[in-house]
């Protein structure tokens, strides 16, 4: 097992520049989840890090050797593609073998017929590797169809069996889940971490659901604009973001942003309503970030915030109220219990409690402001 | 009870097909048991001798030969230069377009037309060909036997050469046939989806020879199928270019006296319909086998799903 280090990578398609200086620090045997919105640059830095793709500028590094030069195929890496790319002339087990075949037999035992006459106790031993990873991955009874024959789930257990029957240093994964329904989806999630933790070798996933990131990684790593915005544990990145991209990035249903101001002496407030004192004196506009959890429901005039009932998004265990706040342009979500809302009709008059000491600050860049606070008060 | 229906959907289709179809095959099937010929208001039932003529006559089996030469030559040499070009062209970065359209020229000049330019370059004594074959006469070229034999008297006569004429026109056909083969595996090359070559990359497939084999040939299976049926059918059909070389005969000891040319020959310009339906429809046969495999392997071998 080794570590991955990414330095300073820099990378451009003719005039649009994809990844703009990217460092990023794989530690081995984790499942670090790259994270980002659509075409910000996840599976280039997937590739470049596989050898399928080089860098214009910057450093890789596997296990302290720099292999920035290296082909894919010296590397020892293996990946799950989105579209898995199962061979599909090839059963299963034929698509499984192939990279053991590659790898492991001289070019005369590769030879179509003659290959496995000649090398009859070699095709023996890489067809029980087959076997073995078949049987942890249970696809055993599928060996012996071809790609064609096999659903999404399917296809994607024999991608990824491709991948492990050698043992890689790493397994890069670009959107594996992606072409899955959502049930499946939510099941291989699991899945995938367990397998994580019973081979312990290090994962790079790549996904642009978040919820993924959140729900598997050890790490995530937040990409936008082909930079990395912020690396930490999913709950530090849900809890403690770094910037408002982030923060809005991270979390399903999106956190609330609210337009706020501190004044000279430090007061924060949002919509005409105090919400705590800062140790600051820079007066300044800055946008107040509200997790749907942080904010709870009030009786109508009773409360700082208040706003009609828009939408009310029912999840079973939970129900997400969308509000309409005045001097806000998207709805205010939060989240409240089914008892609670059972009797609000469409456009009913509520007011918004808000837990101001989880109220995250950010400036007017989007930067997130750490003032040590006075007071961040509780208004109800 | 049922409704009849469906009869008026299928009808036209069906009607059309026996038309325009059918119809001509099974009456070109009973000339071949006749002596029929054009203008001759009756014709005799001669029952099998038609084809029997077909296999024991020398002209025949000369027919035969021809043919299967042709072929044997075309198609094996168009598939593969198609197949060769195509791998080059797509790996090209720059300038595949150019070279996709000068392959290509062949297949849409006409070849009676080339033929002229082809019978002038291949004149025995003013011909460009034969001409730079001389210049390299006293060069180490001459340790090939059958160079200094041609330098010592003269190089083949190509065209009206007994021996080369059919390998010749192979040859003309091969340079006519396989641009048309080669935009088929490009098309084909286009299809095959990259990440196909990343994962072989990945599983350690370094050589170009074990991309071709693990991804390229596999993929491009259906489309073989398809250029091999193709071009087998359309050298059997060659006719153009042994009518402009040899208007009468079919080459020098008939040794170009291909199937098309012989139904001409016999149906058209002597009259004889009787043995032109006959040679008709072996001729039918041969493609009748050849598309049944084709549908067979399409469905077997190469249907990925
Ligand atoms: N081969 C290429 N040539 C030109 N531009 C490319 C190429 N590959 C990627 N790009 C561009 O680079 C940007 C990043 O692409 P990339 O595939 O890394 O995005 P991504 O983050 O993986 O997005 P997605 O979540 O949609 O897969 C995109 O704007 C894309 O248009
Ligand atoms: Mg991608």
């Amino acid at each position: 097992m080794s570590a991955i280090a990414l330095e300073g990578i820099e990378k451009s398609f003719g005039a649009t520049r994809v990844l703009g200086g990217v460092d990023l620090d794989i530690r081995a045997g984790e499942f670090l989840t790259l994270v980002g919105p659509s075409g910000c640059g996840k599976s280039t830095l997937l590739r470049i890090l596989a050898g399928l793709e080089a860098p214009d500028r910057g450093r890789v590094l596997i296990g302290g050797a720099e292999v920035t030069g290296l082909r894919a195929a010296a590397r020892n890496l293996a990946m799950v593609f989105q579209s898995y790319a199962l061979y599909p002339h090839l059963t299963v087990a034929e698509n499984m073998m192939t990279p053991l075949k590659l790898r492991d037999l001289p070019r005369a035992a590769r030879l179509p017929v003659l290959g496995p006459l000649l090398a009859r106790d070699r095709y023996r031993a890489l067809r029980a590797e087959v076997d073995r990873t078949a049987r942890i991955l249970k696809i055993e009874p599928l060996l012996d169809r071809k790609p064609g024959q096999l659903s999404g789930g399917q296809r994607q257990r024999a991608a990824l069996g491709r991948a492990m029957v050698r043992n890689p240093v790493a397994f890069l994964m670009d959107e594996p889940l992606s072409n899955l329904d959502a049930a499946l989806r939510v099941h291989m999630r699991a899945e995938l971490s367990e397998l994580h933790r019973r081979l312990g070798t290090t994962f790079v996933y790549v996904t642009h659901d978040q919820a993924e990131a959140l729900t598997m990684s050890d790490r995530m790593a937040v990409m936008q604009d082909g930079a990395i915005l912020q690396t930490g544990a999913p709950e530090e990145v849900y809890a403690d973001p770094d910037s408002l991209d982030v923060a809005r990035f991270v979390g399903s249903p999106a956190i609330n942003i609210l337009p706020g101001r501190i004044d000279g002496t430090g007061g924060l407030g949002a919509l005409g309503t105090a919400l705590g004192r800062f140790r600051t004196t820079d007066a300044q506009k800055v946008a107040i970030g509200l997790r749907p959890e942080h904010l709870s429901l009030a009786p109508a005039g009773a409360s700082g915030f208040e706003g009609a009932v828009r939408h009310r998004e029912n999840l079973g265990a939970d129900v997400f109220l969308h509000v309409d706040v005045e001097g806000i342009d998207r709805p205010v979500v939060l989240r409240t219990t089914p008892t609670e809302t059972r009797d609000l009709a469409i456009g009913a008059a509520v007011g918004i409690d808000a837990d101001a000491r989880a109220a995250l600050v950010f400036d007017e860049t989007g930067r997130r402001l750490r003032f040590e606070a006075a007071e961040l008060v509780r208004i109800a | 009870m049922a409704s009849r229906a469906h009869l008026w959907f299928v009808a036209p289709a069906l009607i059309l097909m026996v038309l325009i179809l059918l119809l001509p095959i099974a009456l070109a099937g009973a000339l071949s048991f006749t002596d029929y010929s054009l203008g001759n208001s009756g014709a005799s039932f001669v029952g099998t001798e038609n084809y029997e003529r077909i296999f024991t006559r020398s002209t025949y089996e000369k027919m035969f030969i021809a043919t299967f030469r042709y072929v044997g030559v075309v198609v094996p040499l168009s598939v593969g230069l198609g197949l060769g070009a195509a791998l080059l062209i797509h790996s090209l970065t720059r300038f595949g377009a150019l070279y996709k359209t000068i392959y290509f020229l062949p297949v849409m000049a006409a070849l009676i037309a080339m033929a002229i330019v082809w019978e002038f370059a291949l004149h025995p004594t003013i011909g460009i060909v034969n001409a730079t074959l001389e210049r390299g006469c006293g060069t180490f070229l001459e340790a090939w036997p059958w160079y200094a034999k041609g330098c010592d008297r003269t190089f083949p006569l190509w065209l009206t050469d007994r021996d080369y004429a059919i390998w010749t026109v192979a040859f003309i056909g091969v340079w006519q046939a396989f641009g048309f083969n080669m935009v088929l595996y490009l098309a084909g090359l286009t299809s095959i989806p990259r990440a196909l070559y990343h994962a072989a990359e990945m599983d350690g497939a370094t050589s170009g020879w074990d991309r071709f084999r693990l991804v390229t040939w596999p993929m491009l299976g259906p489309t073989t199928v398809f250029v091999v049926t193709i071009s087998i059918i359309r050298s059997f059909q060659v006719f153009d270019t042994v009518e402009a070389f040899y208007p009468q005969g079919g080459g020098p000891s008939k040794s170009v006296y291909v199937m098309m040319f012989a139904i001409y020959e016999k149906a058209i310009q002597q009259n004889l319909m009787g043995i032109g339906a006959a040679i008709t429809m072996i001729f039918l046969v041969f493609v009748m086998v050849l598309t049944l495999i084709q549908r067979w392997l399409v469905e077997r071998r190469t249907h990925y799903g």
